[in-house]
C-alpha cells in the first residue's frame, strides 16, 4: 500500500507536467479544430532556452534564484513568440485549406524544431544545473519532496490562472465564443485572428513552463523530449475530451498516474501499450473523452 | 474540362518515360541509386496503400506503419521460425494485416475523424511496442537470416534483382488500387470522404465501407512489409516507427490525396529528397522540414491532386432500362403511415404528434413556415435522426430505427434542402454512389474484371446515363459536381436519389434558388417522376409550385400538423393564412397586454 | 446620402454565383425588408454587407465610408450589428456573457457596460431573470431576444436581422416585430429579412424584392404589398 501511495506521488508530479502541456493541445483544438503537432516541441524548446539561460547565468555567478526566475520568464517569453510565429507563418495561411493539409504542416513545424535544436545542441542529453535538494517530507512512509510540492503547487496555480483567464476575463470569453461559432464571434468585433494568436501564445507559454520544470526536475532533456511528452499530453487531451480545459487537467493527472503505477507494477516497457489501450477504451465507451460533450449533428 | 485531354497526354508521356527510365535503370545505375530507387517503390507502395484509407475514404491515420511492421514480421517469422518460403508467407501475411485492420477499424468507426488520429498512432505505438519487447520477433534486435525471395530457382538478392522484384510488388499495388478506385467500393469510399451523413441517407452503408478501408489499406500495407522483410533479410523496430507513419502520410498529402500520380510523386520525394539534400549534411533534416512546410503552403491541395472532373462516355442502355417498383401499381393504396411523430432537440420541440400517410401515386406537399419542423420529419423519416416517439411504417414495416442507408434500400430516398451532393466527384459518380443498393456486382469481380461483372457494370453505367438523360444533365456527365449551375445541381440531386429506384422520393426545397424558368422546368420533372410511378412528398415555400403540382398539401406550424386537404381548400384556411403568411391586422389588437405580460414583467 | 449603401454587389460561392449585382440601401431612421424566396442570396446579402462573406464585386457604404474590403469585426465597430439567421447565440455561455460579447468593443469601459447590460435587462425583463442560465436551455423565443439585445449592445446605428421571426410562435413573432419598432424609434435604422413578408411589409417603410440574386421589384411597402406577383408568389395569390 506503501508503493502504491509512492507511486501516485511521483504519478501526479509528472502528471501535473502533462496536464500544463495537455492544455496547449485541448486551447487550439477547441478554437481552430488543429491538433498541433509541433506543440510538444515547443515544450522542448522550453526547457531549452531554460537550459541555455540558466548555464549563462550561473557561469556568470548569479544567484540561483534569480537566475532560474530570469531562465523561466526568458523561457516563457520566446516560447509564446515562437508559439505565435508558428501560428502565424505555418497556420494562419492553410485555415481554408484540405484539414490535412495544416496537420503536415504542423508535423513540419515539428521536424524543423526537433532537428534545428539538434543542430545547435547536439543529439546527446544535456545535464540542467542541480537546483533542487532532494530534502522532502515524509507521510506515513511516503516521501514527498520538496521540488515535487512546488513543481505540483506552480502547476496547479497555472492551470487555476488559465481557468480565470479564459472564466473571467474578456479575452477568455471570446475565446470561448470563438471555440462555438467562428462567424458570431466575428459579428461581436472579435478580431478572430488576434484571440487565435493569443491562444496559440497562452498554450506556449504554459508549454515552457513545463519544459524548464521538467528540465529541472529530471535534470536531462534531449532534443527528442518534445515527441514523448506531446504524445502523452496528447493522449491526456483527447482521454479528457478533447477542447475542454478541466478534462486537459484531469486526463494529465490521469496519465501521470497510470504510467505511475505500469512502470511501478509492471515495467515502463509497457507504459505506452497500457495507456494506449485506456484511452482506446475509454473512446470505445465514450467517444468524446471523459468530460468532453456530446456534439449534437442537426441537417 | 478543357485541360482535360492535355493533362491526360502529360500523365501518359510522364508514365512512359518513367517506364523507359525504370527499366534501363538497373543497367547503368550503381547499388546506390537502386537501393535509393527500392525505398522510393517501397514508399510508392505503402503511399499507394495509405491513399485508400486516408485519400479515398477521408480517414486519418498515423499508425500505418503498423500494417508494414505486422507484413514484415509475419514473413520474417515464418521463413525463420517455420521454414516457409518468401511466396508461401505472403497469404498469412496479407491475412493477418487485413485482420489487424479490423481490430483498428472497428473500435475507431463510430469516432469523431480527430480521434482517429491518437487511436490509429497509439496502435502503431502499441504494434512496435509489442514488437520490441517480445522474445519471439528478437526484441530490440529484430529477426535477421531471412531467405532472400526465389523465383524460378533464382534468388533474388542482388540489388538489381530486388529492384526488379519492388517494381513488380509496385504494380500489382497499382492495379489493385486502381481498380478498388473505381470499382462501387471506391465511389463509396469518395463519398463518405465528401459528405458521409449525405452518403448515408442515400444509401451507403457507412460503417462497412470506412472499415473496409481500413482493411484495404491494411493489405497492401501488409504486402509492403513482406517485400520490405525480403528485401533487406533482416528487420527490427525501428523500421516501424511512428516516424515512418508519418512519413507515409506525407507522401499522400503531399502527393495529392486520392491522386496516384500524386502518390508516386509524393514517395519520390520522401524518399528521394533527403538524397537529394545530402549535400547540406547535419542540415538535410532540418532542410526537408522546412522543404515539406513550404511545399504545403505553395501546394494546399498536393503537387498533383486528383481531377475531379473527368471525361466519359457512358454506354447507351435500352430506351426501357429507368423501371421503377412502383410502376404501374393501382394509385392510392396507403405507402407510408406516421403515427404520433414527435421529436424534440435540447428541449425543444420540432416536431409534435404529427400523423400523416403518403399514398401511392401521389404528389405530396408539406408547407409551413421556416421552422415549423418539415426537414425534421423529413429526417425522421429516413433514420438521419431516431425520433423520439411515434410510429413510423413504410408498406407496413416499422423502420424507426433503422440506418438510413437501410431505409434507402426499402425505398425511400432522398434530396437535401441545403445542397448535399459529393463536389469533388463528377455528376455521373454521384448518380452512381445513389445507386448503390441496387449495385449487383462483386468486388472481386470488378478487382479481376470478370466478365459478369463487367456486363453488370455496363448496365449500371447506361442506366446512370438514363437517369441523367431523365434530369437532361447527359451532357455534364464527366464535370465536377460542385461546378454545376445551382439548378443542374439541384436536378443532379434528384438523379442520384431516383438512383436508388425509391418507391417514395421525398424532395426538400427543391426549387429553393430557382428562377422561374427553372421553377417551371421543375414542376414537370416532379410529374414526369410521378408518371414513372414514384411516389413524390415534397417540402415547399413556393406557394405557385405546391398549389399546382400537388394532389395533397399538409401544412406545419411550430411542429404540429395544422391542415391538409387539396390545395384550393388549403389557399382558403383561415389557419393556414395565419400561420405561414402571418396575422391579419384586425387581430393584432389586444396582443399587447399579453406580450408585456412575457416580455416586460 | 442614405446610411447604408450598397451598389452593384456581387458575390460567388466556389463558382457558384449567388448575387449578381444587388442594389440596395436603407436611409437613416428607416425599416427597409428585404424579401424573397430561399435561395434568393438574401442571407448572403446581409452577410456581404457585414463582412462575412467577400464580394467578387461591388461596394458597400456606410455612413458614407467604404466597408467593402473591411472584416467583420471593423464593421461591428463603425456601427452595424447583425442579429443572423438561427440565431447564433453562444449556447454554453451563460446569459449574461453573450450580453457582455455584445460590448466587446466597449470592453476597455466597464461602467458603460453595465450600463447598457442595465439597459438590456430593462428592455428584456426575462433575459434578466436568466442571466446566469447557459444561453442554449433558452426556449426559442428567448434565444431570439439575446440575439437581438446583444447585437444592440453597442448602439448600432444599423441593425440586420435574418428572419428573427422564424420557429417562433405567432405571440413570439408579434412581440419580436413590436421590438423592431422599438429598435427604430430609439433612432437605429433597421434592415430586415423575413419570410413573414406580410408582418414585415406592415413594418417596414421600403422593400425590396430579391429573385435569384436580383433585386426585382423595390418600392414602398404599400407598393410592394399591392403588387399583384409580390401577393401571388409570398402572401398567396388571392386568399390575403
Amino acid at each position: 500500500m506503501q508503493a502504491f501511495f509512492q507511486y501516485t506521488v511521483e504519478g501526479l508530479t509528472i502528471g501535473a507536467f502533462y496536464a500544463l502541456v495537455a492544455l496547449g493541445y485541448t486551447m487550439v483544438y477547441g478554437i481552430i479544430r488543429l491538433i498541433n503537432f509541433a506543440h510538444g516541441d515547443v515544450f522542448m524548446v522550453g526547457a531549452f532556452i531554460g537550459w541555455s539561460v540558466l548555464v549563462t547565468l550561473l557561469g556568470m555567478h548569479w544567484a540561483m534564484a534569480a537566475a532560474f526566475l530570469v531562465a523561466l520568464a526568458l523561457a516563457l517569453a520566446g516560447c509564446g513568440a515562437l508559439g505565435v510565429v508558428i501560428d502565424r507563418v505555418a497556420y494562419q495561411p492553410l485555415l481554408a485549406a484540405p484539414r490535412l493539409s495544416i496537420l503536415i504542416t504542423a508535423l513540419g513545424v515539428s521536424l524543423a524544431l526537433e532537428n534545428g535544436v539538434l543542430l545547435l545542441y547536439g543529439p546527446g542529453f544535456l545535464t540542467y544545473p542541480h537546483l533542487i535538494s532532494t530534502a522532502g517530507f515524509d507521510i506515513g512512509g511516503v516521501e514527498i519532496s520538496w521540488a515535487q510540492t512546488a513543481m505540483f503547487v506552480i502547476s496547479v496555480v497555472l492551470m487555476f490562472a488559465l481557468y480565470l483567464v479564459v472564466h473571467r476575463t474578456y479575452v477568455g470569453t471570446a475565446m470561448r465564443a470563438l471555440a462555438v461559432d467562428q462567424d458570431a464571434a466575428r459579428l461581436m468585433g472579435i478580431d478572430v485572428e488576434r484571440i487565435i494568436q493569443l491562444t496559440f501564445f497562452i498554450g506556449s507559454v504554459l508549454a515552457a513552463a513545463a519544459g524548464v520544470m521538467e528540465g529541472v526536475y529530471y535534470t536531462q532533456i534531449s532534443f527528442f523530449m518534445g515527441f514523448l511528452v506531446g504524445l502523452r499530453a496528447f493522449t491526456a487531451a483527447v482521454l479528457g475530451g478533447i477542447g475542454n480545459i478541466p478534462g486537459a487537467m484531469a486526463g494529465g493527472l490521469l496519465i501521470g498516474l497510470l504510467e505511475a503505477y505500469s512502470a511501478g507494477y509492471l515495467s515502463s516497457r509497457w507504459t505506452d501499450v497500457f495507456v494506449f489501450l485506456v484511452l482506446i477504451g475509454v473512446l470505445v465507451v465514450k467517444p468524446t473523452g471523459l468530460f468532453g460533450e456530446r456534439v449534437v449533428e442537426r441537417m | 474540362m478543357e485541360d482535360l485531354p492535355a493533362s491526360r497526354a502529360v500523365a501518359g508521356t510522364a508514365l512512359a518515360a518513367l517506364a523507359l527510365g525504370a527499366g534501363v535503370l538497373p543497367f547503368w545505375a550503381s547499388d546506390y541509386v537502386l537501393d535509393v530507387a527500392i525505398t522510393i517503390l517501397t514508399y510508392g507502395i505503402l503511399g499507394l496503400g495509405l491513399n485508400i484509407v486516408v485519400g479515398y475514404a477521408g480517414l486519418l491515420d498515423l499508425g500505418y506503419a503498423a500494417f508494414f511492421a505486422i507484413g514484415a514480421y509475419t514473413t520474417a517469422l515464418l521463413e525463420t521460425h517455420v521454414h516457409l518460403g518468401f511466396w508461401e508467407t505472403l497469404p498469412p501475411a496479407l491475412a493477418l494485416a487485413a485482420l489487424s485492420g479490423v481490430v483498428i477499424g472497428y473500435p475507431t468507426l463510430r469516432l469523431r475523424s480527430d480521434y482517429l488520429a491518437i487511436v490509429t498512432l497509439g496502435f502503431g505505438e502499441i504494434v512496435r511496442i509489442i514488437a520490441t519487447n517480445l522474445d519471439i520477433t528478437g526484441g530490440p534486435n529484430g529477426i535477421y537470416g531471412i531467405n532472400p525471395p526465389v523465383l524460378f530457382g533464382v534468388e533474388l538478392s542482388s540489388p538489381a534483382q530486388l529492384y526488379g522484384l519492388a517494381w513488380a510488388f509496385l504494380v500489382v499495388v497499382l492495379l489493385f488500387t486502381r481498380r478498388l478506385a473505381t470499382s462501387r467500393l471506391g465511389r463509396a469510399w469518395l463519398s463518405i470522404r465528401e459528405d458521409e451523413t449525405a452518403a448515408e441517407a442515400i444509401g451507403v452503408p457507412t460503417l462497412r465501407v470506412k472499415l473496409l478501408a481500413y482493411v484495404m489499406g491494411a493489405l497492401v500495407g501488409g504486402f509492403g512489409g513482406s517485400l520490405f522483410a525480403g528485401r533487406f533479410g533482416a528487420i527490427d523496430p525501428t523500421g516501424f516507427t511512428y516516424l515512418q507513419s508519418i512519413n507515409v502520410l506525407i507522401v499522400v498529402v503531399l502527393g495529392g490525396m486520392g491522386s496516384t500520380p500524386g502518390v508516386l510523386l509524393g514517395a519520390v520525394i520522401v524518399a528521394g529528397l533527403p538524397e537529394a539534400l545530402r549535400f547540406l549534411e547535419l542540415w538535410r533534416e532540418f532542410g526537408f522540414a522546412i522543404g515539406l512546410i513550404v511545399l504545403m503552403l505553395v501546394r494546399p491541395q498536393g503537387l498533383w491532386p486528383a481531377p475531379a472532373s473527368r471525361r466519359v462516355v457512358l454506354p447507351e442502355g435500352d430506351a426501357g432500362n429507368l423501371v421503377f417498383p412502383g410502376a404501374g401499381a393501382a394509385r392510392g393504396e396507403p405507402l407510408l403511415a406516421v403515427a404520433s411523430l414527435t421529436h424534440e432537440f435540447g428541449g425543444v420541440r420540432a416536431v409534435s404528434e404529427v400523423s400523416l400517410e403518403v399514398r401511392r401515386g401521389e404528389i405530396l406537399s408539406i408547407i409551413g413556415p421556416n421552422g415549423a419542423g418539415k426537414t425534421t420529419v423529413f429526417n425522421c423519416l429516413t433514420g438521419v435522426i431516431r425520433p423520439r416517439a411515434g410510429d413510423l411504417r413504410f408498406r407496413g414495416r416499422p423502420i424507426a430505427g433503422l440506418p438510413p442507408h437501410r431505409v434507402v434500400a426499402l425505398g425511400l430516398s432522398r434530396t437535401f434542402q441545403g445542397i448535399r451532393l459529393f463536389p469533388n466527384m463528377p455528376a455521373y459518380e454521384n448518380v452512381l454512389v445513389g445507386m448503390d443498393p441496387h449495385h449487383r456486382v462483386s468486388l472481386p469481380g470488378e478487382i479481376f474484371r470478370l466478365p459478369g461483372t463487367r456486363r453488370d457494370a455496363s448496365e449500371h453505367l447506361a442506366l446512370c446515363r438514363s437517369l441523367l438523360r431523365f434530369v437532361d444533365l447527359e451532357g455534364a456527365a464527366g464535370q465536377r459536381a460542385g461546378d454545376l449551375s445551382y439548378g443542374d445541381q439541384r436536378r443532379l440531386e434528384i438523379a442520384r436519389a431516383l438512383g436508388a429506384r425509391p418507391e417514395i422520393l421525398l424532395l426538400d426545397e427543391p426549387a429553393a434558388g430557382m428562377n422561374p424558368t427553372e421553377k417551371g422546368e421543375l414542376m414537370a420533372l416532379i410529374r414526369r417522376i410521378r408518371d414513372l410511378g414514384v411516389t413524390v412528398v415534397l417540402i415547399e415555400h413556393d406557394m405557385m409550385l405546391v398549389m399546382q403540382v400537388s394532389d395533397r398539401v399538409l401544412v406545419m406550424d411550430h411542429g404540429a400538423l395544422i391542415s391538409e386537404g387539396r390545395p384550393e381548400e388549403i389557399q382558403r384556411d383561415p389557419r393556414v393564412i395565419d400561420a405561414y403568411l402571418g396575422i391579419e391586422e384586425g387581430e393584432e389588437a389586444g396582443a399587447e397586454p399579453e406580450e408585456a405580460a412575457l416580455w416586460r414583467s | 446620402m442614405a446610411l447604408l449603401e450598397v451598389h452593384g454587389l456581387y458575390v460567388a460561392y466556389g463558382k457558384i454565383e449567388v448575387l449578381h449585382g444587388l442594389d440596395i440601401e436603407v436611409k437613416e431612421g428607416e425599416i427597409v425588408a428585404l424579401l424573397g424566396s430561399n435561395g434568393a442570396g438574401k442571407t448572403t446579402s446581409l452577410r456581404t454587407i457585414s463582412g462575412l462573406v467577400r464580394a467578387r464585386r461591388g461596394r458597400v457604404l456606410f455612413a458614407g465610408g467604404d466597408i467593402t474590403r473591411l472584416g467583420a469585426h471593423q464593421i461591428v465597430a463603425r456601427g452595424i450589428g447583425h442579429v443572423p439567421e438561427g440565431r447564433r447565440i453562444f449556447g454554453p455561455l451563460s446569459v449574461e456573457e453573450n450580453l457582455r460579447l455584445g460590448g466587446y468593443l466597449m470592453r476597455r469601459d466597464p461602467a458603460e457596460i453595465a450600463a447598457r447590460l442595465r439597459a438590456s435587462y430593462e428592455e428584456f425583463p426575462r433575459l434578466a431573470e436568466r442571466r446566469q442560465q447557459l444561453a442554449g436551455t433558452l426556449s426559442g423565443g428567448e434565444q431570439q431576444m439575446l440575439a437581438i439585445a446583444r447585437a444592440l449592445m453597442l448602439k448600432p446605428r444599423l441593425v440586420v436581422l435574418d428572419e428573427p421571426s422564424m420557429g417562433l410562435a405567432p405571440k413570439l413573432v408579434r412581440a419580436i416585430f413590436s421590438i423592431i419598432g422599438r429598435i427604430r424609434a430609439q433612432g437605429t435604422s433597421v434592415l430586415l429579412v423575413e419570410q413573414n413578408a406580410r408582418q414585415a411589409l406592415r413594418i417596414a417603410h421600403r422593400a425590396y424584392v430579391l429573385e435569384s440574386g436580383r433585386v426585382v421589384l423595390a418600392g414602398t411597402a404599400a407598393q410592394i404589398a399591392d403588387n399583384p406577383q409580390v401577393r401571388a408568389a409570398y402572401l398567396g395569390g388571392g386568399a390575403g
